[in-house]
């Protein structure tokens, strides 16, 4: 299967430092087996380009017209970063993607734990294209959270920041229960292994002196978990970008705005094939 | 044609089940009152299977977000917008179903004939089979005219057997027993008789 320029010309990563033992491991991107060998800390991915950034090993397979995002947060000392463990999950990376973009489903699938059933609502928030950064920024996000995170305490209305880095690498920035000031980075990085196959890497840099490393793993784990059995069992696995296949509302402006990110891209790996198109 | 893809017992009310028809996913679902339903197994709103879904009076809720469907399948509520009057046009994909003889049936493709009418019966069992229908029915006898449904003696016990084909060579038994007293014990072994030797005779 050939990968269009879109998909090939990107930043991936596939694997977190530590899940590679010293001499030669393989993995799997964008329908390719990579050979990567590690020397002390020094990697190899066959004669691909490497970034050893965020704790995660990055490759591409084409030629990125942009170096690898920055999270500046990454370097302030008094964050924990934090690895949840890789997760296989049988859906198009791009499905992870606006999953992880998408409020209203807080009080279904993660219930009385980033959402409840009596608040529902999602107000209006802002989404756009930063076009100097090639990035999607949404903004003034609010959702009523019973258990926001790991160390809350009792609810609270969190305040979320969502930036889409490159088609399959996403973040958000939330406000903490301890530093109300500050925000925590909770990032998926997505490995998309075929189009209907991806290995999600969620990724943390948490302001939290509290928690212990075993319960901010075990939070994000459940709360993945709990997306695991939505994305897949959507139909079909693959994101479909031909109108009037799904049914947006004014609450999915996010994917919106991404989907048509998408295809001002041309991007087509881990989307469903159109009909609409000549 | 009308094709039984359950027995009414196994889909009590306040309940959802999948079911897959040639590769069609379907959800069968009943209110906590009112009649039994047949959908495509998807939300429109994100495509996810509504059978993951919970019921609540006579709606059926998606999953992921929510997303209300009442009797005739069109959106009632979507939980995000609490005061957004949802348009007529947000619907899921509703097939027309019926019950009859134990059984719950839609009419899939679509024809024109009325639903089947078969005597009620004590339903036993639905069974899966890894064998294609027709060898497993022409063992059995005659179906009748206009639904996928046999009426057999099996080690001596009259039945009704309907049938669907959820995919290539894979084949679900509705059975339902129309003699009076204790048969189901006897009707299962004979069933899983059945069920041996039509997957040891293979396609």
């Amino acid at each position: 299967m050939t990968v269009e320029a879109a998909a090939l010309d990107q930043w991936y990563t596939i694997g977190a430092i530590n899940d590679f033992a010293p001499g030669v491991s393989t993995r799997r991107l964008l329908g390719h087996d990579l050979t990567i060998t590690r020397t002390r800390d020094s990697f190899a991915v066959d004669n691909l380009p490497v970034r050893t950034d965020y704790g995660h090993l990055w490759t591409t397979l084409g030629a990125p017209q942009r170096p690898l995002f920055d999270i500046p947060e990454s370097r302030e000392p008094d964050r924990r970063a934090v690895y949840c463990g890789a997760v296989r999950v049988r859906a198009s990376g791009l499905r992870l993607i606006e999953n992880f973009l998408d409020l209203a489903h807080f009080p279904y699938v993660h219930t009385d734990i980033l959402g409840i059933e009596d608040k529902p609502e999602v107000a209006r928030y802002e989404v756009e294209q930063r076009r100097d950064v090639d990035e999607l920024w949404a903004t003034k996000c609010e959702f009523f959270q019973p258990r926001a995170a790991a160390s809350a305490e009792g609810g609270q209305m969190s305040k979320y920041t969502y930036r889409v880095t490159t088609p399959f690498n996403v973040m958000l920035y939330k406000t903490p229960p301890s530093a109300p000031d500050r925000w925590d980075v909770i990032a998926l990085f997505v490995q998309p292994v075929e189009p209907n196959l991806s290995i999600a890497h969620p990724y943390m840099l948490v302001i939290d002196d509290v928690s212990t490393e075993a319960e901010l793993i075990g939070f994000q784990q459940m709360i993945f978990l709990q997306d695991k059995i939505v994305l897949e069992n959507q139909r079909p696995l693959l994101l479909p970008l031909q109108p009037g296949r799904e049914t947006p509302t004014r609450a999915d402006l996010s994917s919106v705005v991404y989907r048509r990110w998408l295809k001002e891209k041309a991007l087509t790996y881990g989307t469903e094939a159109r009909t609409d198109l000549a | 044609m009308w094709i039984p893809i359950a027995l009414s017992r196994d889909v009590p009310a306040a309940t959802t089940r999948a079911v897959i028809l040639d590769g069609m996913e379907l959800v069968v679902w009943r209110g906590e009152t009112g009649p039994v339903q047949i959908w495509e197994d998807r939300c429109p709103h994100r495509g996810m299977r509504l059978s993951f879904g919970f019921v609540r009076g006579n709606s059926l809720n998606c999953l992921y977000h929510g997303w209300q469907y009442g009797e005739g399948a069109s959106c009632e509520r979507i939980p995000a917008h609490p005061d957004l009057v949802v348009p007529p046009t947000i619907k899921a994909n509703a097939y027309a179903s019926t019950e009859t003889g134990g059984m719950i049936w839609v009419n899939l493709p679509a024809t024109d004939g009325p639903p089947p009418v078969f005597l009620a019966g004590r339903p036993i069992a639905s069974l899966a089979i890894a064998a294609p229908a027709q060898t497993i029915i022409d063992s059995l006898g005659q179906p009748a005219a206009e639904a996928q449904l046999v009426e057999t003696k099996l080690d001596g016990i009259s039945l009704n057997i309907g049938w669907h084909s959820p995919g290539t060579d894979r084949t679900m038994l509705h059975v339902v027993a129309l003699d009076p007293g204790n048969v189901e014990s006897k009707a299962l072994i004979a069933l899983h008789q059945l069920r041996a030797s039509a997957e040891r005779t293979g396609p």
